[in-house]
This record gives C-alpha cells, sequence and structure tokens, in this order.
C-alpha cells in the first residue's frame, strides 16, 4: 500500500513538472505563432492536466473527509493550493478552451458580444494565473533538504511568495477585468468596437453600404473578414484555408451590427498577454529557484545543519563531531549555541562517557544474527 | 555486516558486545530463533551469543595481525634504536605471540582496539609527516628533547611499534565484575612499570629496554612525576584517538572532520586524560588544516 503511495506521489510530481512545461508553452506557442494543430494539442493537454489535478484534490479531501481530517488537509495541509491548482482551473480555462475547440468556430461566436468575449478571456487568462501555485505543489512534495524543520520552512517561505506574487496578478487581473483599472486591453477592445461599428454605419443592405464597408476593412490590418449576417463575405482578407490554419477561438473577435457581421483579429492582444504570462511565469519561477538555491542553503548552513549535529551529539553516545562555526557568522544565535556545544558540552560528555559504557550501538539485530551464524 | 565492515576486528566485538548488553530482553526472538535455549532466562543465551562473537572476533583478529605484521610493523627503526643491531629473525614471532597473548586478556584486549584501530588508520604517518614539515613542537619534542635523529618514516614505523606494545603495560592487570571500557586506558604509575617490565623483557628478549619502554611509558600520566618522552607522550594520545575511531564514518554537513573534532575537544579535556595540551593544540591545527 505504502508503496502504491509511492508510487502516486511520484506521477503527481512528474506531472507537475509537466505541467509548468506545458503553462511555458501555452503562452510561447501563441507568441510564437505555432501552428493551429499544435495549439490544440496543448489546450487538449491543458485539459488532460487539469482534470488530473482535480481528481487528485477530490481524492485528497474525500480520503480526508473520510477520517474527519478535511479542515486539517484544506488549511494546514495546504489542501487550499491543491484546490487553487485545479478545480478553479478547470472551470474557467480549460474547460472552456475545449468547449470552444469543439465548437469550432469557437467560444466568442457564441456570446454574441464583443465586450463580453473580452470578460470571458480575462476571466480565463486570470484562472491560469492560478497554474503558477503547482509549483508550490511541487516544493511541497520533493525531499529537497534534509531537515524536516528546513523542508516546512522553506516550503512556507516560497507558498507565501509565490502566493502572494499570484494573488496580486490575479487581483490586478480582475480589477483591469471589471474595469477599475483599464489596461491596455480594453483601450484595443475600445478601438476595435468602434472600428466594427464604422464599417457597419449606414444604410442595411445597400451596395454603398457593402462597398464603403470593404474599403474601410481593407486599410484597417485588423479586420479579418466582412461578410453578411449569415451569409456570404463582403471582403475578406485571407482565404478559408489560411483562417483553419492559423486561427483557433479567441484568437479573433466578433461584431454584429444592421444586418453585419465583423471579424477582427485578436492576436496582437493575446500575443501581449502571452507576453506577460511568460515573464510573470519566469518571474515566479526565479522567485523559487532563488528561495530554493540561495535562500535554502543559507538555512541549512546556519540553522538546520547545526541543529541536527547537536541533536546527534546529544542523543547518540558515540557521535562527537564538532560543528563548524563560520568566523563571520560567529554572532548568529545558532552558532553561538553552537559554540557552548562545542567547548562546554562535548567536553563535559566526552568526562561523562569516560569509564561508562556507550549507550548505543551501529549495530542491528540482523547483523548480529548474521555475526552469530558465521560463528 | 554493512554497519560494521570497515572497524577493525576489536571495535567490530565491542559494537556487538555493547549491543547484547543494551538491547537485552528484546533479542529473546531472535536468540530463540538461533536455537538457544532460554529456560534458563536470556542472560545466559545472550552470553553464549558473546562467545560465538568472540570466537569470530578472535579468527579475524589473527588475520589483521598478521596483516599488520607485514604491512605495517617494519621494525625499519630497530637499529637507531639498538645502537645499530639488525632486529632478530625471532623479533616479529615474539611480536606475534605477545600479540596472541594481549588478546587473550580483557584489560590489555581493550587496550589493544585503540592501539590496533590507530594503527590499521596510518594515524601515525598522516601526523608525523605533517609535524615534520611544519617543525614546531611535537618535531622540537623529538628531535631535541628526546633527541631522536630517525627520518620520519622510522619515527612513524616506532610510533606504531610504541602504540602496539602500549596494551602490555595493562597485561597484568584485572578487572573486576563491572566492565570498565576505560580499563586500557587509564593512566599508570612509574613503580608499576618497574615492576613489570622484567616480565615484559622476558616475553620480548630480542628487544631492548628502550625499545620497551617507548611503548609502556606511554601510559604514564603527563605531566606527572617523571619526565615522559614525546614519542610516548605522542602515543597516549594516538592510543586514545583510536579508542573512538571510525572508519568510513560520514561527517555531516557543517560538521567540523572527525579527527579535528577529537583532538578539540580533547585539547579542553588534556588533563583529565593526562594528556600533553601542547600535543594535543598542534595536532587539531595539523587536522585543521588538512580537513581530517
Amino acid at each position: 500500500m505504502r508503496k502504491i503511495g509511492e508510487i502516486l506521489e511520484t506521477v503527481v510530481v512528474v506531472a507537475i513538472l509537466l505541467v509548468l512545461v506545458h503553462t511555458f508553452l501555452e503562452d510561447y506557442s501563441s507568441l510564437a505563432g505555432w501552428d493551429v494543430n499544435a495549439r490544440k494539442w496543448i489546450i487538449w493537454a491543458g485539459l488532460g492536466f487539469d482534470l488530473f489535478f482535480t481528481i487528485e484534490f477530490l481524492t485528497r479531501m474525500y480520503l480526508a473527509l473520510s477520517n474527519r481530517e478535511g479542515i486539517v488537509y484544506f488549511f494546514q495541509q495546504r489542501g487550499w493550493i491543491d484546490f487553487l491548482a485545479s478545480v478553479p482551473l478547470l472551470l474557467f480555462n480549460s474547460l472552456p478552451n475545449t468547449l470552444a475547440l469543439l465548437a469550432g468556430t469557437g467560444l466568442l461566436t457564441g456570446l454574441g458580444s464583443f465586450l463580453n468575449v473580452l470578460k470571458v478571456i480575462k476571466a480565463v487568462r486570470i484562472a491560469r494565473i492560478l497554474r503558477l501555485m503547482r509549483i508550490v505543489k511541487l516544493f511541497r512534495r520533493i525531499r529537497y533538504v534534509r531537515s524536516p524543520m528546513a523542508q516546512k520552512h522553506i516550503a512556507v517561505i516560497t507558498t507565501i511568495c509565490v502566493s502572494i506574487l499570484v494573488f496580486w496578478s490575479v487581483g490586478a487581473a480582475a480589477l483591469q477585468a471589471v474595469g477599475v483599472f483599464p489596461g491596455l486591453e480594453a483601450s484595443y477592445a475600445g478601438g476595435q468596437t468602434a472600428r466594427a461599428r464604422a464599417i457597419t454605419d449606414g444604410d442595411a443592405g445597400t451596395p454603398a453600404l457593402f462597398g464603403r464597408a470593404a474599403a474601410m476593412a481593407a486599410i484597417d490590418p485588423t479586420v479579418l473578414l466582412v461578410r453578411h449576417q449569415g451569409g456570404s463575405a463582403v471582403w475578406s482578407r485571407y482565404d478559408g484555408a489560411y483562417y483553419r490554419a492559423h486561427f483557433l477561438a479567441g484568437d479573433y473577435a466578433y461584431y454584429t451590427s444592421n444586418g453585419m457581421e465583423v471579424y477582427l483579429d485578436e492576436r496582437p492582444v493575446v500575443g501581449a498577454a502571452a507576453r506577460e504570462g511568460i515573464v510573470f511565469f519566469f518571474a515566479v519561477v526565479l522567485v523559487v529557484l532563488g528561495i530554493l538555491f540561495l535562500y535554502a542553503p543559507r538555512f541549512a548552513l546556519g540553522i538546520s545543519d547545526p541543529i541536527h549535529i547537536m541533536q546527534r551529539g546529544m542523543s547518540e553516545s558515540a557521535y562527537n563531531l564538532e560543528v563548524k562555526i563560520p568566523p563571520q557568522r560567529a554572532d548568529e544565535d545558532v552558532f553561538a549555541l553552537a559554540a557552548l556545544y562545542n567547548s562546554v558540552f562535548l567536553p563535559l560528555k566526552d568526562r561523562e562517557s569516560a569509564g561508562k559504557p556507550s549507550e548505543d550501538s551501529a549495530l542491528t539485530i540482523d547483523e548480529i544474527k548474521d555475526l552469530v551464524d558465521k560463528g | 555486516m554493512p554497519a560494521l565492515r570497515q572497524l577493525a576486528a576489536l571495535q567490530k566485538e565491542e559494537q556487538a558486545l555493547q549491543f547484547l548488553r543494551i538491547s537485552g530482553p528484546q533479542l529473546q526472538p531472535v536468540l530463540a530463533s538461533l536455537g538457544l535455549d532460554l529456560n534458563a532466562g536470556w542472560q545466559q543465551a545472550a552470553g553464549t551469543v558473546a562467545h560465538s562473537v568472540r570466537t569470530e572476533v578472535d579468527r579475524l583478529l589473527g588475520i589483521e595481525i598478521a596483516s599488520l605484521m607485514n604491512t605495517r610493523l617494519t621494525l625499519s627503526f630497530f637499529p637507531a634504536m639498538a645502537g645499530g643491531r639488525q632486529a632478530p629473525a625471532s623479533a616479529r614471532q615474539e611480536l606475534l605471540a605477545l600479540f596472541q597473548r594481549l588478546a587473550s586478556q580483557p584489560v590489555s584486549r581493550g587496550a589493544l582496539a585503540g592501539s590496533l584501530a590507530a594503527t590499521r588508520a596510518d594515524l601515525t604517518d598522516k601526523y608525523i609527516s605533517q609535524a615534520w614539515d611544519r617543525k614546531k613542537y611535537i618535531y622540537v619534542e623529538v628531535t631535541r628533547v628526546q633527541r631522536l635523529a630517525l627520518p620520519p618514516a622510522d619515527l612513524a614505523g616506532l610510533l606504531r611499534f610504541a602504540l602496539m606494545i602500549r596494551p602490555a603495560a595493562y597485561l597484568y592487570m584485572t578487572i573486576g565484575a563491572a566492565s570498565d571500557k576505560d580499563a586500557g586506558f587509564t593512566p599508570l604509575q612509574e613503580k608499576y612499570l618497574q615492576k613489570i617490565t622484567p616480565a615484559l623483557s622476558a616475553l620480548l628478549p630480542s628487544f631492548p629496554s628502550s625499545l620497551l619502554m617507548a611503548g609502556l611509558r606511554s601510559t604514564l600520566p603527563y605531566p606527572g612525576a617523571g619526565n615522559v618522552e614525546a614519542v610516548a607522550r605522542l602515543a597516549a594520545i594516538l592510543a586514545l584517538r583510536g579508542r573512538t575511531l571510525a572508519p568510513g564514518m560520514v561527517v555531516d554537513r557543517g560538521a567540523d572532520g572527525p579527527d579535528m573534532s577529537w583532538f578539540n575537544v580533547n585539547r579542553k579535556n588534556a588533563r583529565w586524560h593526562s594528556l600533553d595540551p601542547r600535543m594535543l593544540d598542534e595536532l587539531y591545527t595539523i587536522a585543521a588544516e588538512n580537513n581530517w
């Protein structure tokens, strides 16, 4: 049973590592203009990961509740991180993305309003930021230091740093989404709406309107397609094959008025958001790496290692190694204690143990049996 | 036995007997599985196991001593210490017989454990070569005060010899019912050494008394009534170091090396163990410089 548990934990760690790569690729593929098929695979993989982590969270929660430890799991064992890194992502990110993919023409068409579409994109993006909470999950599961104290301490520091970064980012994105702090996207969307309105403004169904609309669309590089509502194209920048190969739901916006439909290129906004996402991703990764490779060793060398040595010296009769005290850190509390351990405790222990049999042995029962069998 | 693999035979024995002593009644199922009769109490069965352990260790000890005689006890220092004459052919046989006798007596067996461990670990070569490079207290004490004009390699050989002869000072000592792990390390008095020297000389007729005394006088306290020679003082320190040597020990991150830790602790306990504090200071410095 324990072995199965260990295997599952390893699977979870591998999944977290993969999902971090996936998080990066999701943004990078938009920025680099990857082929639609590759981006479709990334969306499917995102659904798979979110489903996996949702099932993992629900299983852990169910087991905790079965043992009447639901509150302990959720609040003390950081189940809330498991929750934030799974359920909201499934509901607000990968499921809408996948549904849009299945719908073919996409998420945006069905909503019928350009501004509503923008809000959905933002909600999805806010949810996506939560993916970075999985770094904390990863940190919690890898045994990177020997000392449980160091492990817990570093995990708490990482959780605080990553949570602050993620919540700050979620909060900022939410404030932008509700229009408190309108960002670049809102301004871009406002410009697009005005253009679409200008293209469709005029006497409905007249050749003059169509001609003017086509002329306006041709000089505006963000306009992709103008057509009669539910009918034939009035003007198109590319052919159908190009659209199928380069556009996914979310890459374009849709506006309808006066019996006409206008499709607008959203890729500049998507690219800018992907760039922001990558910058934020690396910011979080660098913070975590900084904690792992700069802070954790310093904590281990200055606190948990000396304590570990002193604890062994006090509990094992034959252990008499001194704590190495770096001169530049000698005034720190732990090293001041270590100096006392070196200069007072160990000499006293040496005197105390003189003439007395040791209280422990390096042997185990199996080894003594082996020795006797040979004899 | 992975836990004991790198230990000397007598250190293995100490660990095994210690294990029997501290594990006590928990061992009953194991003792029963070995087919031992527990009706007379587990202590008796444990005694049988202890006997088997000693038998096995005696066998290992024989191999260890033979190997030591061939590789480390070269007696190259003999002419310098015996007026130029070479060691007679019988010298090695006499030594072998003495070591076997030392191993058969409980107190000298305990003393032999420290000496053997220190000799096996080549502590003498390590520290003598460094002390000769430094030319500080140890060098001055050996060459100027004791006036030994030996090259470092021969001096290391002499020190090994002194370490191995040292347990002979405890050959005629007995201990009470209670086992005392310090029995083979307690300082002795000069009068006692004078009393036992003729008997020991009879066991080692090929060796001049000056050589014997290099080892025997390492059991005298420092500072004591008489002037203990530098080689004997060094041998006393290294024998005590050998008692707690743990070959292959993994040093925890953030800890000083085993030698460095031991010499530093014993610098503070020099008076307690009747050791030369200035030698301990220099040995500590050497260990610290080399991260030992």
